[in-house]
């Protein structure tokens, strides 16, 4: 008789669950990041190419080398990720959406090959490729255009546990199903603002480094005070004491952080209105997840993301302003306007609509009425119309700021090298917030399906259970028995 | 035996033309549209404009013929479409044709607008070549959506009932005018009639109107030189320039930057150089409309049923981007906010590019405070009309 | 032998003589244009009543399509056209004759069972079993058909009437 039984999984569901959640978001962070940055990397090359700008030329080849570690990295926990998370303590499920969605896994572990070998061509042969520009530029997009593929597939997997469309036997339908293009839109510009926060953060760290040695001269007092900050050479004309000695990469670092920022806070602007697209997908094709992301208990979790977002665009206008300002720009009013309105409409963006777990709460317990009234509800937080109107409010302040600031680096009123070192915090906890951001946006996702793996199809208590095969029946001829 | 004929042929063409040409002062006509100075540079980008314009004689004409047969009454007009479908081959033909010329003429209508604002063509003095242009556009797009609303098909009847039922959210006007338009207050007979009034007159009247002044203006100004450049040392500052203008060169342009935009390093003349761009890429187009008019024709949907549960009103491919900005306003006041305001209000500001970004700077990059806003426009149309698209067909 | 100058006018009095002709020849060719095209604010839409029979058996909050055919009153037009009108039961026994009419963009809405709302395709507007306006851009609930219930004494059946009118402006 065959009476085998399946050895039960390990741990429960929520401890397997969390270390798929840890594993996933260092994936998440990176693999996002790689693909942004490649786009930038792309971007960079080829304005350093148009117009000789060794800045740019310097920016793709540190992207390229900074993709490689985190590949090398990142890699290894992807793997780590799938064969042993998901297969050890996921196997079931695993199992099934592969059977699913089978030909986008096929297609990913190709690409991974391909990504693979052109990654590292581009790496090891940086220098050796510098006669051969177009070449490297080719295999740069060729990078690129890997890596979009790879999340491109990944979207569709992710977007039909969302919202599946019985596509299990047509793969196009599966592509098609009702969340995959928006959300391959928000990943999109979301990829690239992240790498644009990433570089943001890096180059705030890096200045704040070099630095270092010229705040130690400056407090031990061999260096005048004045000569951390700014580093202008015109600030110094007539000072007695040498300025400390100064890293002459700092202007770089002063661009880059510019740079990323500019990326991080302009395509931000457009998520605005992909989220709100997303939800109303979402609301239209798989209605509990979209009640339980904004009614229920999980849109505490929304109140805190959406506080991030409006600090984007604070800390965005923060550093213009305050980077308009110690190169002596114009225009520095604009920004003031800006970073007063975007600061209220945060604070009217952050207003709970229920001051209880979830408005099924407040319901039962027979308070929906206003504050005033007695009750537990807040009009001033609901969504149509106020927070909507403070969005739209949020995302037209950060494009004047956007479109002041670059009016006064095209009139050159600000010059690289002109930044002081508080204004690099601003850049670390822009690349701090984004990456909160994200890191929310998965505990979101995923608990926002449940209790389904795959909605409406596949439950997370599936995973779990244990079944013994049928018995063969009595009179057959089994050899076991 | 046909040369030897063709002698006195050509003679008596040589004497009929001089006859033409004494009365009708042809040569003279003809050299001043045909020699114009064109600067070289860009020459392909500058037939958008004359491609804009074979495309609205195409509707014109492609339009006379459906006027021929289409009835403008609510019982009759499917009917009379139906009929025009399936009677012949070539009817269809002639509707897909007004239907494909139409997809094509938005197009390249955007295109030249991106076009002339990438080169800052708008500047001083042709500020009011951009307006005129602006309000063509708009034009355009109007009769784009009262040709849809014609056919009484259910994709006809219910694009009438949603257009008529825009200018609603207008406070204290839009009521009345969604009255007026529809001679009541449902979508009737009077509707219909009004629609096309305006579709082949009113809007015709005033696009040929526009397209007459938009043309002088271009005539009148050249097609280069700009007002940084328009400084004269004489008292006879119109010949000076005309004078500058017919050579092209220095002290023509009077900043070394503005120098590869203002006067051109070699002009053409507009015949035969640039009139041969214009037509290869006019044959093009009206190709590409000829074979797509005839393989794709012009849908007719469903005679228009007003009790319908499952039909799905989709606006075209053009106004997507718009109804997803609807899908995405929310209910209450702020519908007038975000249709009225920011869509009046952009197109306003769209009209009036050339009074807001008024400095001489003309490279794109050196022109943040229109470029970045109209890059931000841009990936917001298409980022809208991508999920318009996902939410419509049923991706 | 011109005119103005038997009547010693001035260039100035001329072109102002002008203008003031072309204006009254301009008043005279807008009133009645003008008068014409605004006529329909006026005018009054034909209401009428349509008798559309017997109420069939209704679920409580279950909305029932039906068809009703309704003159649309527009002008010179008689034919009665197709509309829907939604029949809905209430707890407390009063019946709800909602149009189908969304009321953002009047777009064609219609019941979506495994939603139990109503939904309007154009823009993803929700609307509860009642009419409410609960999701989406509709800025207003679903506009019921102005209706009156009558008895016929015969059968005992209540017969429903209904007006081409909503009952409240969308």
């Amino acid at each position: 008789m065959l009476a085998a039984s399946l050895t039960p999984v390990p741990g429960n569901l929520f401890g397997n669950g969390l270390a798929v959640a840890i594993v996933a978001t260092l994936h998440v962070q990176i693999a996002t990041f790689m693909t942004g940055g490649s786009t930038l990397a792309v971007i960079s090359e080829g304005i350093a190419m148009a117009r000789n700008d060794p800045r740019h030329s310097q920016l793709s080849h540190d992207l390229i080398k900074g993709i490689a570690y985190l590949f090398s990295f990142g890699s290894a926990v992807a793997i780590f990720w799938v064969l042993w998370i998901l297969m050890a303590l996921w196997g079931r499920f695993f199992v099934d959406l592969t059977r699913i969605t089978l030909y986008m896994f096929v297609f990913e572990a190709a690409a991974f090959v391909v990504e693979i070998i052109v990654l590292y061509t581009i790496y090891a042969n940086w220098d050796r490729l510098g006669t051969y520009r177009r070449a490297r530029l080719g295999l740069l997009v060729l990078l690129a255009v890997v890596l979009w593929f790879q999340m491109f597939l990944i979207n569709v997997v992710a977007s039909y546990m969302l919202s599946p469309n019985g596509g299990d036997v047509n793969q196009l339908s599966q592509v098609l199903n009702p969340t995959f293009l928006p959300l391959q839109l928000h990943r999109t510009v979301g990829n690239i603002a992240w790498a644009g926060a990433v570089l943001a953060f890096y180059a705030g760290l890096r200045y704040l480094l070099a630095t270092r040695r010229a705040r130690r001269e400056v407090a031990v007092g061999t260096a005048p005070a004045h000569s951390v900050g700014a580093m202008s050479a015109a600030r110094f004309a007539n000072s007695s004491a040498p300025p400390a000695r100064r890293d002459s990469r700092l202007p770089y670092w002063d661009w880059l952080g510019q740079w990323g920022v500019l990326w991080a806070v302009g395509l931000s602007l457009f998520q605005i209105w992909i989220g709100y697209s997303y939800a109303k997908e979402v609301q239209l094709h798989t209605f509990p997840a979209w009640f339980r992301m904004m009614r229920g208990t999980l849109s505490n979790v929304f109140l805190v993301q959406i506080f991030l977002l409006g600090m984007i665009f604070i800390l965005g206008t923060l550093y213009f302003w305050r980077r308009m300002r110690a190169s002596g720009a114009r225009g520095t009013r604009t920004q003031i306007v800006c970073l007063v309105i975007i600061v209220l409409a945060t604070l009217l963006a952050i207003q709970p609509a229920w001051f209880a777990l979830s408005l099924p709460d407040v319901q039962a317990a027979h308070l929906d009425r206003p504050w005033w009234d007695g009750g537990l509800l807040n009009p001033i937080g609901d969504f149509i119309p106020n927070k909507v109107f403070a969005l739209v409010l949020i995302m037209l302040c950060g494009l004047v700021a956007i479109t002041s600031y670059l009016r006064a680096y095209s009139r050159g009123e600000v010059r690289m090298g002109e930044t002081t070192r508080r204004l690099q915090g601003v850049l670390l906890a822009l690349g701090v917030t984004v990456s909160l951001m994200m890191a929310t946006m998965g505990v979101i996702r995923e608990n926002s399906r449940q209790p389904f793996l795959i909605h409406g199809e596949l439950r997370l208590q599936h995973q779990q259970i244990v079944t013994t095969p049928p018995q063969a029946p009595a009179n057959s001829v089994n050899p076991g028995s | 035996m046909l040369r030897f004929a063709a002698r006195p042929l050509a003679r008596r063409f040589r004497s009929g033309y001089r006859w033409v040409d004494e009365r009708a002062g042809t040569t003279d006509l003809v050299h001043k549209g045909l020699y114009e100075a064109v600067p070289d540079r860009g020459a392909w980008a500058y037939t958008l404009g004359s491609a804009t314009l074979i495309l609205i004689v195409l509707q014109f004409f492609t339009g006379i013929f459906l006027l021929l047969t289409y009835v403008p009454s609510f019982s009759s007009a499917w009917d009379s479409l139906r009929f025009l479908q399936t009677s012949d081959r070539f009817g269809n033909w002639v509707r897909g044709m007004h239907l494909w010329s139409a997809y094509v003429l938005i197009l390249v209508i955007g295109l030249h607008m991106l076009r002339t604002f990438l080169s800052a063509s708008y500047k001083r003095p042709r500020e009011l070549n951009w307006v005129s242009g602006g309000m063509l556009f708009f034009l355009v797009l109007g009769l784009a959506i009262t040709g849809a609303m014609l056919p009484m098909d259910n994709a006809g009847y219910w694009t009438t009932v949603v257009v008529t039922n825009i200018p609603h959210y207008l406070p204290f006007i839009g009521d009345p005018i969604r009255t007026l338009w529809r001679g009541g207050d449902f979508v009737g007979p009077i509707t219909l009639t009004r629609t096309f009034a305006i579709h082949i007159w009113v809007l015709p009247f005033l696009l040929l109107a526009l397209i007459g002044a938009h043309l002088y203006l271009l005539r009148r100004h050249g097609e280069f030189g700009a007002w940084v450049n328009y400084s004269t040392t004489t008292d006879d500052p119109d010949r000076e320039i005309a004078e500058r203008i017919r050579r092209a060169e220095p002290p023509y342009p009077t900043l070394r930057i503005e120098r590869q935009y203002a006067a051109p390093r070699k002009t053409v003349d507009f015949f035969p150089n640039q009139l041969f761009k214009d037509t290869v890429v006019s044959i093009v187009l009206v190709a590409i409309i000829f074979v797509f008019g005839f393989i794709a024709g012009a849908p007719l949907d469903a005679r228009a049923d007003p009790a319908t549960l499952t039909y799905v009103p989709t606006p075209e491919w053009f106004y997507l981007p718009l109804d997803q900005l609807l899908v995405l306003t929310p209910q209450t006041y702020l519908i007038a906010f975000g249709v009225f305001l920011l869509i009046g209000l952009g197109s306003l500001a769209l009209i009036l590019l050339p009074f807001y970004d008024r400095s001489p700077a003309r490279r794109p990059l050196s022109r943040p405070e229109v470029l970045v806003p109209g890059l931000f426009l841009a990936f917001m149309v298409v980022i809208l009309a991508v999920l318009g698209v996902n939410r419509l067909y049923g991706l | 032998m011109a005119g103005a100058e038997v009547l010693q006018l001035t260039r100035r009095q001329m072109v102002q003589l002008t203008g003031l002709g072309a204006a009254a020849i301009g008043l005279m060719l807008s009133i009645p244009a003008i008068g014409f095209l605004l006529s329909p604010l006026v005018q009054k839409t034909r209401e009428t009543w349509v008798r559309v029979g017997a109420v069939p058996d209704l679920t409580v909050d279950q909305p029932k399509p039906v068809t009703v055919k309704v003159p649309s009153g527009e002008a010179y037009d008689t034919t009665p056209v197709d509309r829907i009108a939604y029949l809905v039961r209430k707890s407390d026994g009063a019946t709800l004759v909602l149009t189908n009419t969304c009321s953002h963009m009047q777009c064609d809405v219609h019941f979506d069972p495994t939603l139990q709302q109503f939904l309007c395709p154009c823009h993803g507007g929700l609307y509860d079993v009642h009419g409410n306006n609960i999701g989406g851009p509709p800025p207003s609930p679903l506009p019921q058909w102005v209706h009156r219930f009558e008895q016929d004494s015969q059968t005992g059946q209540t017969i429903l009437f209904i007006k081409n009118a909503y009952d409240e402006s969308i």
